[in-house]
């Protein structure tokens, strides 16, 4: 057998392309679109300054219900003729929610774009709202929330969260709210919501081949009988360093798996160190190849995967560990993860570690960005968080010229091992006594 | 109706030693999707060895002869690329998707695993990923309420012996009882170029593709006798429904209901995928209308019905819905039942066929709306139908099918005394 020992350098590289932008205000809001020619799909997405951030504390998934109020009818059709219509398309609306805005999105053969989107208009500024559905959508969310926090993961979610930011605060809970937060919201909550959030223009999104659409017809559709100017956002919220580490044991008896959550509270998405605060998580256990992920995972044996990332939101941000793990192994996969963080902030990263990280990152840039719905969400991200057309070309610039200083540094600032919460949800009744003798932190019991 | 689902090129050819090359050439954005399709999934286990085709999966990305151990996954994502790779019943496929100049090494790479995998393979590897297996079985099936549903259904709806009777990530016994010969062994067998398709698709063209192709994988030899999986093309219906209750930590009452239908890529399963649609998918769907609006015994986020699309034997079509608070998992598994017995004596209306084909088209190009879509789909049509080209001629055939052909399909494969139900019953809580 004769396989080609060599391995193969690049070939010529390609110039990076990311389709032109086009931003236009009509009709009193703003609509920001991207060509893809040839495209038979489009995406139109309206995008709403109403995230988890501007849902009143107590009241946490109020977004969440309104979205498949929606759905519930509006004033010119019910429930059933509206789902029909949208259908019909070869269309569903998509909501989603994160805490700096909420996104209602369609996707279509670009000759029905228009008319899916004169659809998602209806829904969003003249839903229905009938108080009986209204009662029914929020017993449904509370049911499916209840659903969701029966898997591991959610409950630590929350605990993390709380910990992090403090439960007195929006932003200190659940992003979806839990079961008994929805299941306390009333009609007129959501009735409020609605008309203080869901009548403002906004942003339409639009994806696809620009050459078949009618720009000014899809805003005057999505904008028709908005008002309202934008709302103050608010600047960076400051989020109290904790000193010392602390673990939090959540209980799931009989649970084969711990499902283990670390983090610490990092700066907002604004901040000047985020794109080598993203490599920083790229090295340490974002890559396949990542330090937490090949110790874990490829020399240890201990879990299907481990993932280490910086999330940043426009007012905060958090630096997280998660990862799924054998329920024997619990407290040496926690010391080998605060170990690595520790290693990592302390010591720094390679110069080929950084190699791979910032290849990856920039590359994914063409590979990740293809479909009309990937673009939608970077455009999405181009007009919530303030940033120029070029933003992802220059991105993949300053990824390209990142070296092992920059990120070293980068991990030295803004990974803090000693303040971690290490977030443990498993069987206590196997798990705690190890957990204690790992001498870790302070072990705090989940109450619930 | 389009004239084809597949309207960007298509060209072929075959390597000496028996491997297919498919490129379609799309210069939209300057990257590259590899797919290797492999005729070799869990459907050739025999008993003992269950779960043994994905352990295998796992070893395929720990090094072969002239790549060390973890430097696979670097240099795919070092220079840019995602990769990933998955095993069903009846294949295995790995993929990657690089910048476009790379393409090259993502050839090497794979050729490097086809023809040079066993001399790199170590029992020390083989325990790791054991390890890892065993891991991904506790997190995606024993760690989560109903996780353990799709290995219950199976061997429900599939007779011992019958290649889709045990799921693909095999048990614990046989994962444990592993040894590196079977492996060494498995890859001889089955990982042979003339086993395999080589499909890329995206900012290439085929010429090149297939020069480099003979480049880096002429060398490796084909195998005469690859062996076939166990026939499961007929199965016998037992006449009587098959019937299983299930009381588990689960927040609430939880029903499957799921049939043998036809094959994928057949006529019959054309319309199953319509009628799944009718059924299940959407707000407009009868399951959703019926329990999750008109009854209201089901959550509105719980109900759906879907085809697998498996190739070698009649394929599953499942159709699920979990109880509203205060219903009974009885009362849900008639409601379930019914709405599914009345696709054969409740006509389709022009309005349902409508909507389940707009929806099946937009479904089907966002699967081609990027270069690995539609390498793994051009991968699958060279593979189970023997010409990529086929895959054109699938959503045509959706939208073809009519009302009278799903009732048929209906009385013919929904059949309830021919039908599994699985039913899951929270425990009772004192």
């Amino acid at each position: 057998m004769t396989l080609i020992a060599t391995r193969p350098g690049p070939g010529a590289a390609r110039p990076y392309r990311f389709p032109a932008v086009v931003r236009r205000q009509v009709a009193g809001g703003q609509v920001v679109a991207a060509h893809l020619p040839g495209q038979n799909l489009a995406v139109a997405l309206l995008l709403l300054d109403a995230g988890a951030g501007r849902e009143p504390v107590g009241k946490e998934g109020l977004g969440g219900v309104l979205a498949k109020a929606l759905e519930e009818g509006t004033a010119q059709r019910d429930a059933t003729a509206y789902a029909l219509a949208v259908e019909g398309l070869g269309t569903e609306l998509v909501t989603a929610l994160d805490w700096d805005s909420f996104q209602v999105s369609v996707q279509v053969p670009v000759d029905r774009l228009t008319a899916a989107v004169e659809l998602l208009a209806e829904a969003v500024r003249t839903p229905r709202l009938d108080p009986d559905d209204v009662r029914r959508v929020r017993d449904d969310e509370a049911t499916a929330l209840r659903m969701d926090w029966a898997n591991p993961g959610p409950r630590a979610d929350a605990a993390l969260r709380a910990e992090l930011y403090g439960a007195q605060n929006r932003w200190g809970r659940p992003m979806y709210g839990d079961p008994d937060s929805v299941a306390g919201l009333d009609v007129e909550d959501v009735t409020v919501f609605h008309s203080e959030w869901f009548i403002r223009p906004g942003t339409l999104i639009v994806v696809g081949d620009l050459d078949r659409v009618d720009l000014d017809a899809l805003g005057a559709a999505a904008f028709a009988g908005a008002g309202g100017g934008p709302v103050e956002r608010g600047g960076p919220i400051e989020v109290p360093t904790r000193t010392g580490r602390r673990v939090i044991l959540v209980d799931r008896p009989g649970s084969v798996q711990s499902t283990l959550r670390l983090g610490h509270p990092s700066p907002h998405r604004a901040h000047p160190d985020h794109m080598p605060m993203m490599l920083t998580a790229t090295v340490l256990g974002g890559a396949f190849t990542s330090r937490l992920n090949h110790l874990l995972r490829e020399v240890r044996g201990y879990t299907y995967g481990v993932h280490a990332d910086f999330g940043a939101a426009r007012r905060f941000g958090r630096f997280a560990v998660a990862s799924g793990v054998q329920t024997a192994v619990t407290a040496p996969a926690l010391v080998e993860a605060v170990g690595e963080i520790t290693r990592t902030q302390a010591g720094g990263v390679t110069e080929d570690e950084v190699a791979v990280a910032r290849a990856w990152r920039a590359g994914q840039l063409s590979v990740e960005l293809q479909s009309p719905r990937a673009i939608a969400a970077a455009l999405t991200t181009l007009v919530v968080h303030d940033l120029p057309d070029d933003y992802h070309a220059r991105l993949r610039e300053s990824l390209l010229g990142a070296d092992a200083e920059l990120v070293s540094t980068a991990a030295a600032t803004h990974l803090r091992p000693d303040a971690l919460t290490l977030v443990v949800e498993g069987d206590a009744a196997v798990i705690r006594d190890e957990l204690v003798a790992a001498g870790l932190g302070e072990l705090v019991d989940h109450p619930g | 109706m389009p004239d084809s689902g597949y309207p960007w090129p298509i060209e072929t050819t075959r390597l000496d030693n028996g491997l297919r090359v498919v490129v379609s050439e799309d210069r939209a954005a300057p990257a590259v999707a590899v797919n290797l399709w492999y005729d070799v999934g869990s459907r050739h286990e025999p008993h003992g060895q269950t779960g043994f085709a994905h352990l295998f999966e796992h070893l395929m990305f720990e090094g072969s002869v002239n790549v060390a151990k973890t430097e696979h996954m670097k240099l795919v994502q070092g220079n840019g690329g995602t990769l990933n790779a998955t095993t069903n019943p009846d294949r295995t496929n790995y993929f990657e998707t690089v910048p476009a100049e790379h393409l090259e090494l993502a050839l090497w790479l794979e050729a490097d695993r086809m023809g040079g995998l066993v001399p790199a393979l170590t029992q020390e590897t083989l325990d790791n990923q054991r390890d890892v297996v065993k891991n991904e079985r506790r997190q995606r099936y024993e760690n989560v309420p109903y996780g353990d549903a799709w290995l219950r259904l199976l061997p429900l709806l599939y007779p011992p012996g019958h290649p889709y009777h045990h799921a693909t990530i095999g048990s614990m016994a046989d994962l444990n009882a592993a040894d590196l010969a079977t492996f060494q062994a498995f890859h001889a067998t089955y990982y042979a170029p003339n086993n395999a398709v080589l499909t890329v698709t995206g900012d290439a063209d085929a010429a090149e593709v297939f020069k480099l192709a003979e480049r880096y994988f002429g060398a490796i030899p084909g195998r005469a006798d690859i062996p076939a999986a166990p026939d499961g093309r007929t199965v016998p219906a037992t006449g009587r429904p098959a019937v299983e209750q299930v009381t588990a930590d689960v927040p609430a009452p939880r029903v499957y209901v799921a049939h043998r239908t036809h094959p994928y890529g057949s006529p019959g399963y054309d319309v199953v995928t319509v009628l799944a649609t009718i059924l299940g998918n959407g707000r407009g769907s009868r399951l959703y209308q019926r329990l999750a609006d008109g009854e209201r015994i089901a959550q509105p986020d719980s109900v759906g019905a879907y085809g697998v699309d498996l190739a070698h034997a009649p394929a599953p079509l499942i159709a699920t819905a979990t109880a509203r608070p205060g219903v009974t998992g009885q009362r849900l598994a008639a409601g379930l039942a019914e709405v599914v017995d009345e696709l054969a004596t409740v006509p389709v209306t022009a309005a349902e066929l409508d909507r389940a084909k707009a929806m099946l088209s937009t479904q089907w190009w966002r699967q081609l709306a990027t270069v690995e879509g539609r390498a793994d789909a051009l991968g699958r049509y060279a593979t189970q139908f023997g010409d990529p080209a086929k895959v054109g001629e699938r959503l045509p055939a959706w939208l073809a099918v009519t009302a009278e052909q799903v009732a048929e399909a209906a009385a013919e494969v929904l059949r309830a005394d021919d039908r599994a139900t699985l039913t899951y019953l929270p425990e009772e809580t004192s």
